[in-house]
């Protein structure tokens, strides 16, 4: 036995065991405590940065967030968000807001996000998502800014949109486009893929009966790719379960997760046939409306952010993007993390956001 | 304070961290099998039409029991929605007529918006 260093001779440290019993003991006590805070509290409130409305039409909503500091960038961001998610994952408590962020560096931020969009809704298609919201929320940008370009940031999904729109409408207004885990080459969203495989899923079968994909559905698909992952959470989260932080920064992530929104049918029946099946716009034969959309077309400066541990739209899936995309000035920065931690979070925190800011304070005068 | 490698409480997040990701590699190599996809797409498609069948018959179950169907629910909700946006538009219009029209960012702007004059920092430089 080391006696000076409380070793024995396995390498335990023996002086520190009763330390460590009664910390675990302190903890467990916290652990009952706070277990009963837990149920019986609601948690933090979300996506609280002060904005307005400036439409509502049906599941398309385009929020103008207040600026905040003295003087802003002359070209103004909007933000289109994925269509499964809610966009308070990019505004959650002060100190963890990309949208607070972005204010408080000098930007000028609107987010189109998107509300669930009701049984009559069943029939809007890509055309309604690419050739009407997104210009009617562009053109709502270039109105309440007075400015004539506008900066364009997607997540997931919401990147696909851009790209779609950036394609079509080529010759402006976007200045700038920015994409977050943005897939463009379908055939390697491998588990997506089978769970899509044309042999077996009937994608008319199921929007006919059904109309809208419900959000359990789109939940339970994101789940299945780590099917262990809830059940680990939920035991992280009682060990943790004393620490109020860890606690928090659970309940935002988890709500948001669990927050999912349902597809349209008409919307959800082209993303089947033309995304996954036959991978069109990796193989520059996606159009929208009959107007073709060939990513090539967008000449604009773009930066694409992907995470390197992305178990949704693996890095394989989102590495073309660059080398399709018809810009000059053109980057991508891989960073760690994964889907959402790229995005939000203390990860976010110090990678994406400072790289995105000295990326487009350039690019935005 | 005991280390990492001997503490029962890090060998237990360790081990509890290593099963999910076991677990998730075996759920995932069996996931991509096709026969995978037949079996979850057969059950899908019968839960789907099973869904919609129980549907038809609880909104005939509910008219004979005079309780609203959840259709109904959703188109007042949706009327509610609708009230709640013309209320939006109207907030809207008053912004717009107490607000400085003359402002920097135009009509519509209830405060006046800083200008649009800010600059990158110099390389190097902090942000404010």
């Amino acid at each position: 036995m080391n006696a000076s260093a409380g070793l024995n001779s396995a390498g335990l440290d023996l002086a520190g065991i009763p330390e460590r019993i009664q910390s675990e003991v302190q903890r467990a006590i916290q652990r009952s405590i706070k277990g009963v805070e837990y149920i019986s509290t609601s948690g933090p409130s979300l996506g609280s940065t002060p904005k307005d409305i400036l439409s509502v039409r049906g599941t398309m909503n385009l929020y103008h967030y207040r600026p905040v500091a003295d003087e802003i960038y002359r070209v103004p961001i909007l933000i289109v968000m994925a269509t499964t998610n809610r966009g308070y994952i990019l505004d959650m408590v002060p100190g963890q807001s990309f949208i607070e962020f972005l204010l408080k560096r000098g930007y000028d931020v609107y987010m189109l996000d998107w509300s669930a969009p009701k049984p009559e809704e069943k029939r809007l298609g890509m055309e309604d998502y690419v050739l009407d919201f997104i210009p009617d929320c562009v053109r709502q940008v270039q109105r309440d800014s007075g400015e004539s370009d506008v900066t364009v940031i997607g997540y997931c999904f919401g990147g696909v949109l851009s790209l779609l729109y950036g394609s079509i409408f080529a010759d402006g207004p976007m200045k700038n486009l920015i994409c977050f885990t943005t897939p463009v080459d379908f055939r390697e969203m491998k588990l997506f893929q089978n769970f899509s495989d044309r042999r077996y899923f009937d994608v008319d079968h199921l929007v006919d009966s059904i109309g809208n994909v419900p959000p359990e559905m789109i939940l339970s698909s994101f789940e299945m790719l780590r099917p262990a992952s809830r059940a680990a959470s939920q035991v992280q989260l009682w060990e943790n379960i004393w620490n109020d932080e860890f606690v928090k920064s659970y309940r935002m992530f988890d709500r948001w997760a669990t927050d999912t929104l349902p597809l349209a049918g008409e919307y959800f029946r082209t993303i089947t046939k033309d995304l996954m099946w036959d991978n069109k716009l990796y193989n520059d034969t996606m159009s929208v409306g009959g107007r073709k959309a060939d990513i090539s077309k967008i000449k604009v400066p773009i930066l694409h952010a992907v995470a390197e541990h992305d178990h949704i739209v693996p890095y394989d899936a989102a590495k073309p993007l660059i080398a399709k995309i018809g810009s000059a000035d053109k980057e991508e920065v891989i960073l760690k993390g994964g889907h959402v931690s790229l995005v939000a979070g203390a990860n976010a925190i110090k990678r994406l956001w400072p790289k995105l800011d000295s990326w487009l304070c350039e690019r935005s005068t | 304070m005991a280390d990492k490698s001997n503490d029962p409480v890090a060998l237990w997040q360790n081990m509890i961290g290593e099963m999910e990701k076991g677990f998730n590699a075996f759920a995932n190599r069996a996931m991509a099998s096709p026969e995978f996809s037949k079996v979850v797409n057969q059950v899908g498609g019968v839960t789907a039409g099973a869904q919609k069948q129980l549907g038809d018959l609880m909104e005939k179950y509910l008219l004979s029991m005079n309780l609203p169907s959840r259709a109904q629910m959703v188109s007042m909700a949706e009327r509610l929605a609708s009230i709640e946006g013309q209320l939006n538009e109207i907030k809207a219009l008053l912004h717009q007529v107490h607000g400085n029209p003359a402002a920097p960012g135009g009509a519509g702007s209830a405060a006046p918006r800083p200008p649009r004059t800010r600059r990158p920092p110099p390389a190097g430089g902090e942000q404010k």
